[in-house]
């Protein structure tokens, strides 16, 4: 048995074929190529998408929870509907020693300041938190130390000094150890620090100063008062496991109606990714639904392709078949050229996606998260190729099939 | 007996059953030059494509060079007729965008012969035509008396027990049919056995023996 691959004859065949008629090859080999370049990219778009969105949450404990007041929604002990109560200081303990799923916590406080250095001044947010903090926002730290629990008990007067303040206050010099004046209120810069992702509680890292939650009550006058407490919940647990214990906790100290749900307000970041996993999850499901579309159009564009060559050269396979061909030789034939199409125009088109892909990546890398990963992995490359050399057989093969049961009579009768 | 008929029939099927072929008794010896004449709708053309293995025949037998061809699978069909039987068209049946030389080789591609040696044997075949200068010519580019050389040395690139010739000179002009006839008495003269079906008495008259079917029988011209 001859190996028809091997000889040059056959190649030489295809080529000639599909040269023949070089409109209908190109809108074919085009709508291959486009099949693949959209599924390609598609699924390389869904993946940087999700990069993309993905650092909006970069830097958060995916199991974070956050708790603070609201106004009340049922009159309660004299206090009206719509009236505001104020989470304190106690409260936290108290939550911190009921609530069973906390692992790492914080108390936040925002306030507006003008901050001063030398001649410079700049309005800017200040941001009171404790040493876990660190853990659950996880900001970058790029010069110094972020804020300890030794600066928290002794009400230290440091502060860290977000990126961009650090640049707007000290130009290109090192802010460690200077004092700057925060609404008139001197502190000691220890670290500068940049924020992570593009979520914020109480004003972005960048624009802000970093100050023990101790010092900042005291130095501002906030006395007891807390504006957020930030939790994680240890691995297993989610932190809505702890809403019902801190509920009770809070109503304790304050008259809050028991049934009232919006009194004290709580989030759960960690519904936030499921949802944004579902939303990408759809968003994959999508783009393999259409790219799969596109797909099968390219793949009934070979396989119609095919069945006309066939039609045509009805005559020519009767030739063929009188001078010896066997039923196998002419399938062989017909199906090498669909799958020659297939692998030519696919592997372009693949090739295509990937350039795209490359520049887009490259123009939405981001210095802090680097690239966004608008990319397919090799596998997945290889993968789509292959699904379309599987298609474009299959879709050659009906029409091989048909050409090999052609009669060798009939077929040379066929002008 | 390059070829031997007995009481070969052959029916068309359909509403009314045509019975083209009626107990056909025929036998071609080696080296023979023989033309098969009748009008058209005697049955001809189906006694070629019995002879050729292109179609079947319900009764009787037919041996070809010895062997029985009867209910072949389409692959042994497909070689007997590689390598037992050069065929020769009205039409050339030339494949266009192959050249002299590709055309000539190609039985010798599907018995698996490599590039090379088929394209020498070709090539070979082509000079007995006195065409080696169009070896690289497309059939497009040839005259009919050409294309119908270049077809003739595909028929005996295998060198094929006989040559069966279907209207060899029916696209030709007089002149030209002159000439491709003198082809098929050279190659006879070597020893070929070739079978010609036509309706052109010039061309019967050119031929050693003249078989006559008429209505599906034997008019004439059996040994």
């Amino acid at each position: 048995m001859k190996l028809a691959i091997f000889d040059i004859e056959n190649w030489r065949e295809i080529g000639a074929t599909l040269a023949r008629n070089k409109t209908r090859t190109f809108l074919t080999a085009f709508g291959i190529f486009w099949g693949t370049a959209m599924l390609a990219m598609l699924l390389g778009g869904a993946s940087g998408m999700e990069g993309i969105m993905r650092r909006q949450f970069a830097g958060f404990a995916t199991n974070m929870g956050a708790t603070f007041s609201g106004t009340r929604s049922l009159s309660y002990k004299g206090f009206n509907k719509g009236s505001y109560w104020q989470l304190t200081e106690q409260d936290i303990a108290l939550v911190r020693s009921k609530a069973p799923y906390i692992e790492k916590s914080s108390e936040i406080n925002g306030k507006s300041v003008t901050a001063t250095y030398g001649d410079k001044t700049k309005s800017c947010q200040v941001i009171g938190v404790e040493a876990e903090y660190s853990e659950i926002v996880s900001p970058i730290l790029t010069e110094g130390r972020l804020l300890n629990e030794t600066d928290v008990l002794h009400n230290r007067k440091v502060a860290v000094i977000g990126k961009n303040m650090a640049t707007e206050l000290f130009g290109s010099g090192s802010p460690l150890g200077k004092y700057v004046g925060l609404d008139g209120v001197y502190f000691l810069v220890v670290g500068v620090a940049a924020q992570r992702g593009d979520m914020s509680i109480a004003g972005r890292i960048d624009d802000s100063f970093l100050l023990p939650s101790t010092t900042m009550r005291r130095a501002y006058n906030f006395g007891n008062k807390v504006g957020f407490f930030v939790y994680t919940a240890p691995s297993g647990h989610g932190p809505s496991e702890n809403e019902a214990a801190i509920r009770r906790a809070i109503s304790h100290n304050h008259p809050i109606h028991p049934n009232d749900e919006r009194a004290i307000q709580f989030m759960d970041i960690s519904q936030n990714f499921a949802m944004v996993d579902g939303l990408f999850l759809g968003l994959s499901i999508l783009a393999l639904f259409v790219g799969a579309g596109s797909l099968m159009a390219g793949v009934i564009g070979v396989g119609n392709i095919m069945w006309i060559i066939v039609k045509e050269r009805t005559h020519e396979f009767g030739i063929r078949r009188a001078l010896g061909a066997k039923p196998l030789d002419i399938t062989v034939q017909v199906l090498s050229e669909s799958v020659v199409l297939t692998l030519i125009s696919g592997v372009a088109g693949v090739c295509f996606a990937t350039i795209v892909l490359g520049v887009v990546d490259m123009v939405s890398a981001d210095p802090i998260h680097g690239t966004a990963g608008f990319q397919i992995s090799f596998g997945l490359a290889m993968g789509i190729v292959f699904a379309f050399i599987v298609l474009g057989t299959a879709a050659g093969t009906l029409p091989a099939v048909k050409a090999m049961k052609i009669k060798p009579i009939e077929a040379l009768r066929d002008k | 007996m390059i070829i031997k008929l007995t009481d070969v029939n052959k029916t068309y099927p359909g509403a009314v059953p045509l019975h083209v072929l009626k107990d056909i008794n025929l036998e071609i010896r080696r080296g023979e030059l023989v033309s098969i004449m009748g009008a058209s709708g005697s049955g001809k053309s189906t006694l070629l494509n019995i002879l050729g293995i292109l179609d079947n025949y319900d009764s009787g037998e037919y041996l070809l060079d010895g062997v029985e061809i009867k209910d072949l699978s389409e692959n042994r069909a497909a070689e007997l007729r590689n390598k037992m039987i050069g065929f020769v068209f009205q039409s050339f049946n030339l494949i266009s965008y192959k050249t002299a030389l590709e055309n000539v080789a190609l039985p010798l591609f599907y018995q698996g012969v490599g590039r090379k040696k088929r394209n020498l044997m070709a090539m070979e075949q082509l000079e007995r035509m006195g065409l080696a200068d169009r070896a690289t010519h497309l059939p497009g580019e040839l005259s009919g008396g050409q294309k119908q050389r270049v077809a003739i040395a595909r028929s005996i690139v295998t060198n094929p027990s006989l040559i069966l010739a279907d209207e060899p000179t029916g696209a030709l002009d007089s002149h030209t049919s002159k000439e491709v006839m003198e082809v098929f008495r050279q190659l006879n003269s070597d020893g070929m056995t070739v079978v010609i079906v036509t309706h052109d008495p010039g061309v019967g008259a050119a031929t050693d023996r003249i078989i006559r079917i008429v209505d599906g029988e034997i008019a004439h011209g059996n040994v």
